[in-house]
């Protein structure tokens, strides 16, 4: 019973903390689709999320997650000046070239942040961190489940915002068929940056989540980058809901990994998947449009 | 599309070779620093040709350099400690070793037009990581010593030329013979080169290959200078970072470009040696501005100067 306990427990954790990791692959999961980019520094800005909504608590006092459409601006505001300054001009030469320039700010925010914060192990210490929600045999501390929920209400914004709006449209043209889209008179350019600030923003909400209810460092970024991918090549790629199931079966899988072999198993169990379903259905698994 | 000048094969491995003969003597001449020193810039060229070679010929961006360095430093003690077999014969296992992970990892790295390469190589690197941290046979988190004491830094330092010198070559024999219009086809357009006849899976994989056999060769003489190796150093992501700064801030697809690139890194590194931070930092602003203002990168920019210098001096 006890074991069922744990086991049970530790699932429903995994499941939870998926959930909230989707947010932050939905970002780049649309950042793919539009720009064609893989945004090495995806994880970091998930670190920036994570650090604005450790210092907005720590200085404001006022709860992270209140301030969380603050903090969305603040990390889209970020973005806004990466785009449009190295980016954007970089648009005709192909993807590696962005890719790279994301790469090189990805090191540069790791240690700027070791450089301004210190290498120190941090997390967001709301006052109901370690309080326990107990359903049947499944104990999951709370704020597992408020930041689930806050997670999911995001991705189903941004699925409104994708699926029913005027942007949404000249961004799902955007993804389909660039010149095509630009020919009917969509701004791709314009549409682009605000599809990168929306995929970091997305990030930065996912950020503070994770920094309320685990622990992260300087270093942390790239295990997320490469958690977030792996979610997004299980849901399918530009599949938003998708990758929120992605996202809830890799989580699930960690933890059975975790239980099965030991803790340290779980990133590992999150690199060979992503590996795994790119070698043998890169599709994906959810049948979805594209 | 413009026409590269081809200098002769020949001509250019004469070269190398003659370079390589004057540095065998280069231990009785430039003492222990500049051994240590000599001995980083070897293993770095090693890593830089095959990484130059992936990018600059078949586009193809890694992230992954830090699995192969970290894969030959394993095999190798695995070789040396477990079956007593002399260095050069791991060194031969290595590669081989490296070469094959690259194969088997092929399928799925490859997907999407390269799309997941660079993420593909980056989450394969930290597998093998996780995978020697976990599982206790491979030494988890405190690795390996070597048995016996390593060869001495003059020998080592050999051991790290013949490796460069055969990476080298390799480059030599990739871009300035007949394979180099094939691998530059495959990376201009995929597409069109199919259409001609050319199977760019086949074309990628073979420089996918060589340049993880080079990668593990160096990692293998690497780890054996360190004389014990630990997960977290050998498949650390500083390597993938150096590598593809010094081949960035080289010039990509430049023959002297890793070269160039690793001299500047190695400088850099020494210039910066007691701020690592600020060192990485300034490395990243240092890629972004070459990125958007010199994409040929030092030699790419040298190339220019001269040619502008030229056009004056006949004007």
């Amino acid at each position: 019973m006890l074991a069922l306990s744990v086991a049970s427990s530790s699932i429903v954790s995994g499941v939870l903390l998926g959930g909230m990791l989707a947010l932050a692959a939905l970002g780049l999961s649309i950042v793919l689709g539009v720009m064609r980019l893989v945004n090495l520094a995806h994880g970091d800005f998930l670190l920036v999320g994570a650090y604005a909504g450790f210092f907005f608590f720590t200085f404001t006092g006022v709860d992270p997650l209140l301030g969380l459409p603050v903090i969305a601006l603040f990390v889209a505001a970020l973005a806004i000046p990466v785009y449009r300054y190295l980016l954007q001009p970089l648009a005709e030469r192909g993807a590696e070239a962005q890719m790279m320039t994301m790469f090189a700010i990805s090191i540069i925010l790791e240690n700027v942040f070791v450089l301004a914060f210190s290498a120190d192990t941090r997390s967001i210490g709301v006052s109901y961190a370690a309080l326990p929600l107990t359903l049947g045999p499944v104990t999951v501390p709370l704020v597992y489940v408020i930041g689930f929920a806050i997670s999911l209400v995001a991705i189903l914004a941004v699925h409104w915002l994708i699926a029913r709006t005027a942007f949404g449209r000249d961004l799902r043209a955007s993804a389909a068929d660039a010149e095509a889209a630009a020919t009917i008179g969509v701004d791709v350019n314009r549409v682009r940056m605000l599809t990168f600030a929306l995929g970091v923003a997305c990030a930065g909400i996912g950020g503070t989540l994770i920094g309320t209810a685990f622990q992260f460092s300087p270093s942390s970024g790239g295990a997320y980058l490469l958690n977030s991918l792996a979610i997004v090549v299980l849901g399918g790629l530009g599949n938003v809901l998708g990758t929120l199931f992605g996202g809830l079966a890799l989580g699930a899988l960690q933890s059975v990994g975790g239980l099965a072999l030991g803790d340290g198993y779980r990133d590992l169990v999150g690199m060979a998947i992503f590996l795994l379903v790119l070698a043998f259905r890169p599709e994906g698994f959810a049948r979805g449009r594209r | 599309m413009k026409r590269e000048k081809i200098a002769p094969a020949p001509r250019e491995a004469a070269v190398i070779l003659v370079a390589f003969a004057v540095l065998w003597f280069a231990p009785a001449f430039i003492g222990e620093y500049g051994l240590q020193l000599g001995f980083r810039t070897l293993i770095y060229l090693t890593l830089a040709e095959g990484w130059n070679l992936m990018a600059g010929s078949a586009g193809l961006v890694s992230l992954g350099t830090s699995c192969f360095v970290g894969l030959g430093a394993y095999v190798a003690y695995g070789l040396l400690n477990g079956l007593d077999l002399p260095l050069p014969a791991a060194l031969v296992v290595c590669a081989l070793s490296g070469a094959a992970l690259a194969a088997l990892v092929s399928p799925a790295l490859f997907r999407l037009r390269g799309l997941y390469f660079t993420v593909g190589t980056l989450a394969l690197a930290e597998l093998l990581r996780l995978i020697m941290i976990n599982v206790s046979a491979f030494g988890g988190a405190t690795g390996f010593f070597l048995k016996n004491d390593p060869p001495a830094l003059p020998i080592l330092f050999r051991y790290a030329l013949a490796v460069a010198v055969i990476a080298a070559l390799a480059a030599t024999l990739c871009v300035r013979t007949r394979a180099s219009v094939i691998l530059r086809s495959v990376r201009d357009d995929e597409d069109a080169a199919a259409q001609m006849g050319v199977r760019p899976f086949r074309v990628k994989l073979a420089a996918f290959m060589l340049a993880s056999a080079l990668a593990a060769m160096a990692g293998a003489v690497q780890a054996v200078k360190l004389g014990a190796i630990e997960p977290y150093g050998m498949f650390g992501l500083q390597w993938s970072i150096d590598v593809l700064t010094m081949v960035i801030i080289g010039g990509v697809g430049a023959r002297l470009g890793p070269l160039v690139g690793a001299l500047f890194v190695i400088a850099l590194g020494e210039a910066l040696a007691d701020y690592p931070e600020a060192h990485i930092a300034i490395a990243g602003v240092i890629l972004i501005v070459l990125i958007r203002f010199a994409p040929r990168g030092i030699v790419g920019l040298a190339a220019a100067l001269g040619r502008a210098a030229r056009g004056r001096a006949l004007a």
